[in-house]
């Protein structure tokens, strides 16, 4: 690959002193020999990689699932989760890209078709023949956890319907919803709403477009490159006019942080200026805080929580926000999941050659919530890929700690997931 | 925002963060990573060496410090009492026994542990897990060194062969590989938590059995299970009849692997909030002049916007040179990453190394670091004080080599409780 | 006292010397070669890693240049695995403007070496780090070469043909007949550097193939040549920053050309002249100056990580001696027939040239050989592959490959490198194998960012067991070495090393190589210092971070400075043992 961003990552892997501290944390080499682990793959095999040979000389690089364990106990500094990202790439650029990853990166394209008959489209895609012919042609594994359309609307809808009665106020900022809450949870998006209101600030949802990123994973970066400017064009006046670009899910709004613009080698200013104004809500809720802007008139919530950061906070580099917030709500008893990875990875789960990796990736989580004891209702994680296998390895429902957020406020109703007054 | 902000999760800074938590502060600790605990062979080296006697171990640490110190009045060991020091080391081994990992130290107290090595050379040190101190080369029964075909982090024939000709009598066996793992490739974690299944468990010490001799006491690889170590210990020892002790190997190191899960965990049950990954680059700092300055915050690098990190008192425990809380260039300045705090190694490349890679007087480079004064808080040559909020700790100390001297987790574990102590006061 | 007797006997084991072997070999003399140390132990194991196009002398040297681009096309074939064809750039930065990039395309065009304008942006695209402001770039076939597996193939060439390689064999004397009119060389006396034994070696011809020690041989003799040892210090980095050979498009000096070499690029080099070929100071201004150099071409370069330096010298011949810098004295090979200039008969120097023409150097001497032994036999070496040949060219990544293909990760010993357990054992029976720098030479062992962190012990490990198994055999006494095995030209492939020749081998009961030469104890300690005295001109921000860890390891865990046999030294190795840390008046020049 001839990016520039080959030359912002590759150096990184001079820091590399071989101590193999990645290699013992790697939940995936933990799981499989199909793995090697991350020093194998990412610093080391990289000074075999370079530009201008005759092939592609490694595939096990292909199963690292981009958790970024590895990048945050390394001691030295190497990015080896981005090193390997780029390797998968160059493989996927010689080799094309299997029709199922290219759908599997359509998810806002998979997204509105769906919407268009949610009913039928569930109904269609969550019966077993479905899945099984969906494993068997397109390598889509027949037990990962697949979301469902949402069949109240999209949340696109819901913005829309409600325009006229939403909080109008000097305090504005920026939702930026992303595919699952769009088109299979809009309810998280009407808890985000409700808890920015609840804060005094009106909320715009402008147009906006898929931030990309399971293209980016699956490797297609042309088509990555068009949504990501198309959101730069779309959200840039809103950066410049100050004003914040918040959202509820830790990979889209680390696609537009950093992801997208280090991948693509978005040099620009304006691809700058959106990142500088792009917020996890979480993290812009404890800036919130930090300035003793939030309110705090929280309910009692009495429930022992289990919670798994995601792991894309380990690239947004802001520690776990949601945990400083939900220990202010009374009578929670949040239980930190120290488990490395859900194992889900985006679309790595889905893979059919991938499935059980996950689920045994994963194992570690599901092993603590059951740990938790029998009074655990429910656990919270801010990525909904993480919640949809949180369910799946748990059978316990999951939440994203902004309804739990907004449950406390006293706006929403965290069973049948609606806000109280709708 | 807390009491007291950690930068860096080594031994130092975890060891500070105990003694912080226990006085009643609120402790957060950030990392770039984890740290040298995950390298060395996870016993505490308290004196191993001293530079007056490079060749002979010292027998008795705690009786050797205070003839090293006024050979060196600018050595760590230099900031605490010996009585201090003895009751850190107490509270290290109390800790230890909360933590799952129990330590101790030679039958005769005081006296330094000899422990084998993976090369097979006997290794001065003061406490080991409970683990190693089986293997303690002061003990008469001849040893069965095992090891496992292809594996290729231990060599049993070396080891066994140099401890013989040390004056210990070793012999070496082979138990295949394919008996505790099915994988093609696995590093030592790897072994040791594929140890912590029953099954694994069980066909080894049905296979130690057959092998080892009446009398005999038998050393393996550090491997001997993750969670389930201790358990796996007594089985094999009920099972053998015979005492078993691991014996360390090239990292990653599953001792050492084991201490910091369990240390990590408690801390966290203890309510410190630990997080690697963020990387601390610049401090805001206050130094009006005359009078110290302040920390204001310290800052990481995030995906978007630097992340401000603020507490009221700061503890540096970065390590050095290893650690990561210096960096050095080819025009020969060393500095360290943060604080820019003054060091004290030499600022040229002429005078930084031996000719020697082993050499026994060390090389220069390395037994430079941050000078402190006696509450641990960075000052200037003169002895100024810097920052009134700001700490320092652990192997980033200035005017020794640990690793020359062995001396490593003694002085993390120290200078960690005892800066932790002076800033709670 | 042990005598040989030979036809040719070939002093010096770099590339002329092994070449003059295999030629003569393959034309049916009968041939022993010695040398002093390990294959490539002089300038042939420390040089710059070029295949000349010839561009470079395309201006000054048309002859040389005219040399290099016809054993360029040659050597691809012959020793294809040795070759990785990496094409190579000649860039014009803004400070070399002028006339001297058109001279150079004439010069090119004139001598036959394909050289191409090709635009920057397209030579950007294909090195996306070389600096923007150069203005022009040339394509020519330069390449990267593995000069130690050429070494060791050719050698393995000269031996099927039935010569015979006798490593660690130094010449102390030659073997003088004759009065004073008619004198002649008859051979050497030679020492066995492991086993302490002096042995004759009786020669119809003796040839000084000895490199940079080619006047003191020829002393020997009471032949005065004039050689001036330059020495150029080469800085390797740890990851290929180009892919490309690049060159400065201006009259050669120092740090001009950046080398792809495996996994390293190298930027060389300086000229000093010296008085001794060895032992080298390596001197902070040199390294200074190639990082700068090299910052030029690749701005970034000097912040990137430093992973080793090294100096070789230049054999420089001066038929009569005048002050000058040592680069404008002639690098054209030089056949001396010292019948004809001194009387002396039954002695050949060949010296001079550079590694891309050793073979044609080897022909004009066999082809004097045959002359002076009155016989006519044409060369054939020009069309004849060396063994493994066939594997066809280097490629960066033909190791992972192996490794994924073949699911070897777990038998990984030298992680950086990617050498499998197997290749060490199989190197240890296929050549004559006496220390881990030995093995680095075979296969590359250390070579890596750790510089032996993780791989030294594990190789230690590993030799050890084999000689208990008594399947490392290294019997270097003259019967055994003269017979001594060279199955070396598959060595570097993990995939040519599914099957270990140490599982075959019945094991003895008696250890081999209880020599005090074999002592693990010896090669770990020492192959930690030959690993340290490369680093110490480079040591400073990530590799002293790395060289703490090794320290870490080898000192806080192993204990190694205390294991036992601390009293043993080997002759072989002594050299490691001088001084490269920087002094304080070296360090003040920069």
């Amino acid at each position: 690959m001839f990016t520039k961003s080959w030359h912002s990552v590759g150096p990184s892997l001079d820091e590399c002193i071989k101590c193999n501290i990645c290699t013992s944390y790697c939940p995936v080499s933990a799981v499989t020999d199909l793995f090697p682990g991350p020093k194998y793959v990412g610093p080391q095999a990289q000074r075999f990689r370079e530009n201008g040979q005759p092939q592609t000389p490694d595939h096990s690089v292909d199963y690292c699932s981009g958790c970024r364990v590895c990048n945050e106990v390394c001691p030295t500094g190497v990015k080896i989760a981005e090193l390997n990202a780029r390797a998968r790439a160059q493989i996927m650029a010689e080799e094309g890209i299997p029709l199922r990853n290219r759908l599997l990166g359509r998810n806002e394209t998979l997204g509105k078709i769906g919407s268009i008959a949610p009913g039928l489209a569930n109904f269609g895609l969550h019966n077993s023949f479905s899945r099984v012919m969906a494993e068997k042609v397109m390598g889509i594994a027949r037990e990962a956890p697949l979301p469902h359309w949402s069949t109240e609307g999209t949340f696109g809808d819901w913005v829309k319907k409600t325009q006229a009665v939403r909080l109008k106020s000097a305090k504005k900022v920026v939702y930026y919803h992303g595919c699952a809450t769009m088109y299979y949870e809009p309810f998280i998006g009407k808890a985000a709403v409700a808890v920015f209101e609840h804060n005094g600030y009106e909320v715009l949802v402008p147009p906006q477009n898929c931030c990309g990123l399971p293209l980016l994973s699956n490797g297609e970066f042309d088509a990555a490159t068009d949504y990501h400017q198309n959101n730069v064009n779309k959200l840039l006046v809103y950066a410049q006019a100050g004003l914040d670009i918040v959202g509820t899910s830790t990979s889209c709004t680390l696609t537009l942080k950093e992801e997208a613009p280090e991948l693509l080698d978005f040099d620009t200013e304006q691809a700058k200026a959106i990142t500088m104004a792009t917020w996890d809500i979480f993290e812009w809720l404890r800036e919130r805080h930090d300035h003793g802007e939030l309110k705090t008139d929280f309910r009692e919530i009495n429930m022992v929580l289990p919670y798994h950061a995601p792991c894309q906070y380990r690239a947004h580099r802001v520690g776990k926000p949601a945990m400083d917030i939900l220990t202010l709500i009374p009578g929670i008893d949040l239980r930190e999941s120290q488990a490395r990875c859900c194992g889900i990875a985006g679309t790595y789960g889905y893979k059919k050659e991938k499935y059980q990796i996950a689920m045994d990736v994963g194992a570690e989580l599901f092993n603590f919530v059951a740990d938790q004891g029998e009074a655990v209702e429910m656990t919270a994680c801010d990525s909904e890929t993480c919640r949809w296998q949180l369910e799946h390895g748990t059978d316990l429902p999951s939440r994203h700690p902004i309804e739990i957020l907004a449950a406390a406020y006293g706006l929403y109703d965290l069973d049948k997931r609606d806000l109280i007054n709708s | 925002m807390s009491d007291l902000l950690i930068i860096g999760a080594g031994l130092s800074g975890l060891m500070a963060a105990y003694t912080a938590v226990k006085a009643g502060l609120r402790v957060n600790v950030v990392s770039k990573g984890l740290g040298s605990m995950h390298w060395s062979a996870g016993t505490v080296d308290l004196l191993g060496y001293s530079p007056a006697q490079p060749q002979t171990a010292v027998k008795r640490p705690l009786e050797q410090i205070p003839a090293l110190i006024e050979a060196n009045p600018h050595h760590p060991y230099a900031l605490l009492s010996n009585e201090h020091l003895a009751q850190t080391l107490a509270t290290f081994v109390a800790l230890s026994k909360d933590l799952g990992v129990p330590y101790g130290g030679a039958a005769n107290p005081g006296d330094n542990l000899l422990l084998p090595s993976p090369a097979g050379a006997a290794r001065p040190t003061y406490l080991a897990p409970k683990g190693q101190l089986a293997g303690d080369l002061s003990r008469s029964e001849p040893m069965l060194i095992v090891g496992f075909t292809g594996m290729r982090d231990f060599y049993p024939e070396l080891i066994a062969e140099n401890l013989t000709k040390l004056g210990y009598p070793a012999r070496a066996a082979f138990l295949p590989l394919k008996l505790i793992t099915q994988r093609h490739d696995s590093n030592t974690v790897q072994l040791a938590q594929g140890l912590d299944n029953k099954e694994q468990r069980a066909l080894l010490g049905a296979a130690l059995r057959k092998l080892v001799r009446p009398g005999e006491r038998i050393g393996l690889p550090a491997i001997l299970g993750m969670d389930a170590h201790m358990t796996l210990l007594a089985e094999l020892e009920r099972e053998t009849n015979s005492l078993v002790f691991e014996i360390p190997t090239l990292p990653p190191s599953v001792p050492g692997v084991r201490l910091f899960k369990s240390l990590r965990r408690y801390l966290q049950e203890q309510g410190v909030r630990l997080t690697a990954g963020i990387e601390v680059i610049t401090a805001n700092l206050t130094a009006p002049n005359g009078v110290p300055g302040a920390v204001q915050w310290v800052e990481s690098a995030t995906s978007a916007r630097p992340l401000k990190l603020r507490a009221d008192k700061y503890l540096l425990a970065t390590g050095g040179i290893l650690g990561g809380g210096f960096n050095s260039d080819m025009h020969g300045r060393v500095w360290e990453t943060i604080f820019n705090l003054p060091l004290t190694m030499p600022q040229d490349r002429a005078n930084w190394f031996e000719p020697g890679f082993l050499a026994t007087q060390g090389h220069p480079v390395f037994n430079g670091g941050v000078t402190v004064n006696q509450h641990f808080q960075p000052v200037t040559e003169n002895g100024q004080l810097l920052y009134g909020n700001l700490w320092a700790a652990g192997n980033l100390l200035a005017q020794s080599d640990a690793i020359l001297e062995r001396s490593t987790e003694g002085t993390a574990i120290a200078t960690g409780v005892a800066a932790a102590q002076a800033l709670s006061s | 006292m042990h005598k040989l007797k030979t036809e040719v006997l070939v002093i010096g084991g770099g590339a002329t010397g092994t070449g003059v072997a295999w030629d003569a070999a393959l034309r049916g003399f009968k041939v022993i070669l010695v040398e002093r140390r390990d294959l490539t132990h002089g300038t042939s194991g420390r040089y710059h890693g070029l295949l000349h196009s010839g561009g470079r002398y395309a201006v000054k040297d048309p002859h040389g240049a005219a040399e290099c681009i016809a054993e360029n096309k040659i050597l691809r074939v012959t020793h294809a695995h040795c070759i990785e064809d990496t094409s190579g750039f000649f860039v014009v930065l803004p400070e070399d403007e002028g006339d001297f990039p058109d001279k150079f395309k004439a010069g090119c065009d004139a001598v036959g070496i394909p050289c191409t304008e090709i635009p920057v942006a397209e030579a950007l695209r294909r090195e996306p780090l070389l600096n923007p402001r150069i203005s022009r770039v040339f394509e020519v076939p330069d390449g990267s070469s593995d000069s130690f597996l050429a070494a060791h193939a050719t050698a393995q060439a000269a031996r099927n043909a039935g010569a015979q390689i006798l490593t660690y064999h130094e010449v102390t004397n030659l073997i003088m007949t004759g009065g004073d009119d008619n004198r002649r060389v008859a051979g050497a006396m030679v020492h066995n550097v492991v086993t302490g034994e002096e042995m004759e070696i009786h020669a119809d011809i003796t040839i000084n193939a000895a490199g940079a020690w080619t006047g003191k041989l020829a002393a020997m003799a009471g032949i005065q040549i004039t050689i001036m040892p330059s020495k150029g210090t080469m800085v390797a980095m740890n990851h290929r920053l180009v892919n490309t050979v690049v060159n400065r498009c201006k009259m050669p000096s120092d740090g001009d050309i950046i080398v792809p070499s495996h996994t390293v690029c190298v930027i060389g080099t300086t000229s000093i002249n010296v008085p001794e070929p060895e032992p080298l100071r390596i001197e902070p201004w040199e390294v200074n100056k190639m990082l700068e150099e090299g910052d030029k071409m690749v701005p970034g370069f000097a912040q990137a990580r430093v992973l080793r330096a090294w100096a070789g010298v230049r054999p420089l011949f001066q038929d009569t001696y005048t002050s000058g810098k040592g680069r404008d004295v002639t690098r054209k090979l030089a056949l001396l027939d010292h019948q004809e200039r001194e009387g002396v008969s039954g002695f050949l120097t060949i010296t001079g040239g550079k590694w891309t023409t050793f073979r044609l150097m080897a022909e004009a001497t066999v082809d004097d050989i045959c002359r002076h032994l009155g016989t006519e036999r044409p060369c054939t070496t020009a069309t004849t592959p060396v063994p493994g040949a066939e594997q066809g060219n280097y490629w960066l990544g033909h190791r992972l490959h192996d490794i994924e293909e073949q699911h070897l990760q777990g038998q990984l010993v030298c992680e950086c490198e990617l050498v499998t357990r197997t290749m060490v054992e199989n190197a240890a029976r296929r050549n004559p194998l006496l220390t881990l720098d030995d093995l680095r030479r075979d296969v590359r062992l250390g070579k890596g960012p750790c510089q032996g962190g993780f791989c030294t012990y594990r190789a230690v490990g590993i030799l050890h067991e084999m000689k208990n198994a008594g399947s490392w055999e290294v019997d270097m006494s003259d019967e055994a070495g003269s017979t001594a095995k060279w199955e070396v030209a598959y060595l570097q492939s993990p995939g040519h090393n599914l099957v270990s020749d140490a599982d075959s081998h019945e094991s003895s009961a008696e250890p081999a190589n209880s020599a005090d030469a074999f002592n693990p104890n010896l090669l770990l300690r020492d192959f930690l210092q030959e690993r340290w005295k490369g680093v110490t001109p480079i040591l400073w921000g990530r590799q002293l971070k790395q060289e703490r860890l090794d320290e870490l390891i080898y000192m806080s865990l192993m204990n190694v400075d205390h294991l036992p046999d601390k009293q043993l030294a080997s002759p072989v190795t002594d050299f490691y043992h001088f001084d490269t840390t920087p002094t304080a008046e070296e360090v003040a020049d920069v």
